[in-house]
């Protein structure tokens, strides 16, 4: 199987051909707006929780990572220049694997105004070398697929989920990757994860990951929703339950790996097949965890709601005729009403996932996205619950 | 007739996938969509939700997709909602005050 992709310098292969601009500060985020004003498909990356480097690492690494994803075509890397995180730090490690990257801070080039406008001039360099790329026949070993939900309820469990982890299980089979995520999700499904597994170590990061994300959300004496009242109502009543229905669209393919991402390092998938991750359940953060760990396209299962990520696109799936509209990429409602099987609807996911590789856009691609969270883990908390990474 | 299905074999709770009332025959499915057998619905119970197909005692595991998702709090009888009231996670549960919102928002009967 193949698709027709932009092959990057590094040897990825991207599905769309993005300008991205980072703002490493929030400060500067209004300078990038206006730099991304009048262009096409110049998007941003904002880190907004601060402009100091120390704590703040994973996102430093997150910021660099979705820069080097190969739906990206070059970046330019801003900064307001009063912060310790110098747009450098983000800027020569996508340099690195031979990308067109700018860097500038407004301080230096004589404030915001003049900021603005060498902005749009090196946006315009940008779009220039983008447009070098053209889309080119490739393997589907190239092709990395995020798998999350949210908005779940009870025709997830049954319709959406089943029907998403049988494409997981077919993309794998023609030879692509797939990365689910979620671990807090995953509480209670250990046992069926860990027959998935070739080795202990694989094993022993699943148990021990989703155990850390165990810990982090459940600290006594905090009412802290894990999940959420709408969840319940539609018929959940334990996130073990939960986790049960969110693990059928993990497929059933062997675990080669659980794809970390912390102060340290970002993993990435390094053969095909199936991988966990440490991508989080919050979705507007998940869609740039996956792009950190590579992924071009997301298939996302849900009730009815419309997620979407302007970078990496989304593939929604629900099997909730009521809620059903036009965001919906893929209707499965058809296993609610005992009309369609699981498989047939896995396939058409499968087909439009190369549709979607290949260029076609998704029911809303270009109309809305959520924005790009830059998700960390709190490094003051991690101290205190004496949470570690594996190496 | 409306229908519950069934998750896993060894499953004692199968979900609605219509809305019930109190009163109603339905047929409970396998995974398969094969009709399996019928079972009377002794409360209202929403689409999505789940029905005790047994009695089923306080403290006994809930059993759905052949795993445990959790812990029965209080005795259920065969044909009645199985959810936040009378089950609890054996992991992270849900806060009280949260369980008491759900219980609201679904009108669900609370025996004291």
């Amino acid at each position: 199987m193949e698709f027709m992709g932009y092959e990057r310098p590094d040897g990825t292969v991207g599905i769309r051909n993005k300008i991205l601009i980072i703002s490493v500060d929030e400060c500067c985020e209004g300078i990038a707006k206006n730099i991304a004003k009048g262009f096409d498909d110049v998007i941003l990356l904002t880190n907004y929780y601060t402009c100091m480097l120390g704590g703040n690492e994973e996102t430093l690494n997150q910021m660099i990572e979705v820069g080097k994803n190969p739906n990206v075509a070059g970046c330019l890397v801003i900064a307001m220049g009063c912060g310790s995180i110098l747009p450098e730090l983000v800027a020569d490690p996508i340099k690195e694997i031979g990308k067109k990257v700018f860097c500038m801070t407004s301080i230096k080039n004589g404030g915001t105004r003049k900021t603005i406008e060498q902005g749009k001039e090196y946006i315009k360099e940008l779009i220039e070398y983008a447009e070098t790329f053209n889309r080119k026949k490739v393997s589907i070993d190239k092709l990395i697929v995020g798998v999350k939900c949210g908005g779940s309820d009870t025709s997830s469990g049954i319709a959406s989920n089943p029907s998403v982890g049988n494409m997981a299980d077919k993309i794998v089979d023609l030879g692509g990757t797939v990365i689910g995520g979620e671990l807090m999700e995953l509480l209670g499904c250990e046992d069926e994860l860990i027959k998935r597994t070739k080795n202990d170590k694989v094993s022993e990061k699943i148990v021990s990951l989703i155990k850390n994300e165990e810990i982090r959300w459940s600290v006594d004496g905090l009412e802290i929703e894990t999940m959420s009242i709408g969840n319940s109502v539609g018929g959940l009543t334990t996130l073990e339950e939960k986790s049960m229905g969110a693990l059928h669209k993990m497929g059933s393919k062997t675990i080669m790996d659980v794809l970390q991402v912390n102060k340290e390092f970002v993993d990435k998938p390094i053969e095909p097949g199936f991988y966990l991750s440490e991508t989080t359940m919050l979705c507007g953060g998940s869609a740039v965890n996956f792009a950190a760990f590579g992924a071009q396209v997301i298939v996302w299962t849900t009730g009815g709601a419309g997620f979407n990520n302007s970078l990496i696109p989304v593939i929604r799936v629900s099997g909730n005729e009521d809620l059903i509209n036009d965001d919906i990429d893929i209707d499965a409602s058809g296993i609610m009403k005992g009309v369609e099987g699981v498989s047939s609807v896995g396939d058409k996911i499968v087909k439009k996932v190369i549709d979607v590789a290949n260029g076609v856009h998704t029911n809303i691609e270009g109309y809305g996205e959520s924005s790009m969270t830059l998700y960390q883990k709190d490094q003051r908390v991690e101290k205190l619950l004496n949470l570690k990474c594996i190496k | 007739m409306k229908k519950f299905i069934l998750m896993g074999e060894k499953d004692i709770v199968a979900t609605a996938l219509d809305s019930m009332l109190k009163g109603d025959m339905a047929i409970v499915l396998s995974n398969d969509n094969e009709e399996m057998y019928s079972i009377k619905v002794n409360e209202n119970i929403p689409f999505g939700n789940k029905i005790a197909l047994m009695d089923i005692k306080k403290g006994e595991n809930i059993i759905k997709y052949d795993s445990v998702v959790g812990e029965c709090t209080k005795d259920i009888l065969k044909g009645k909602l199985v959810h936040v009231h009378n089950v609890r996670s054996l992991r992270v549960d849900i806060p009280q005050s949260f369980k008491n919102e759900i219980i609201k928002e679904m009108k669900i009967e609370v025996e004291v």
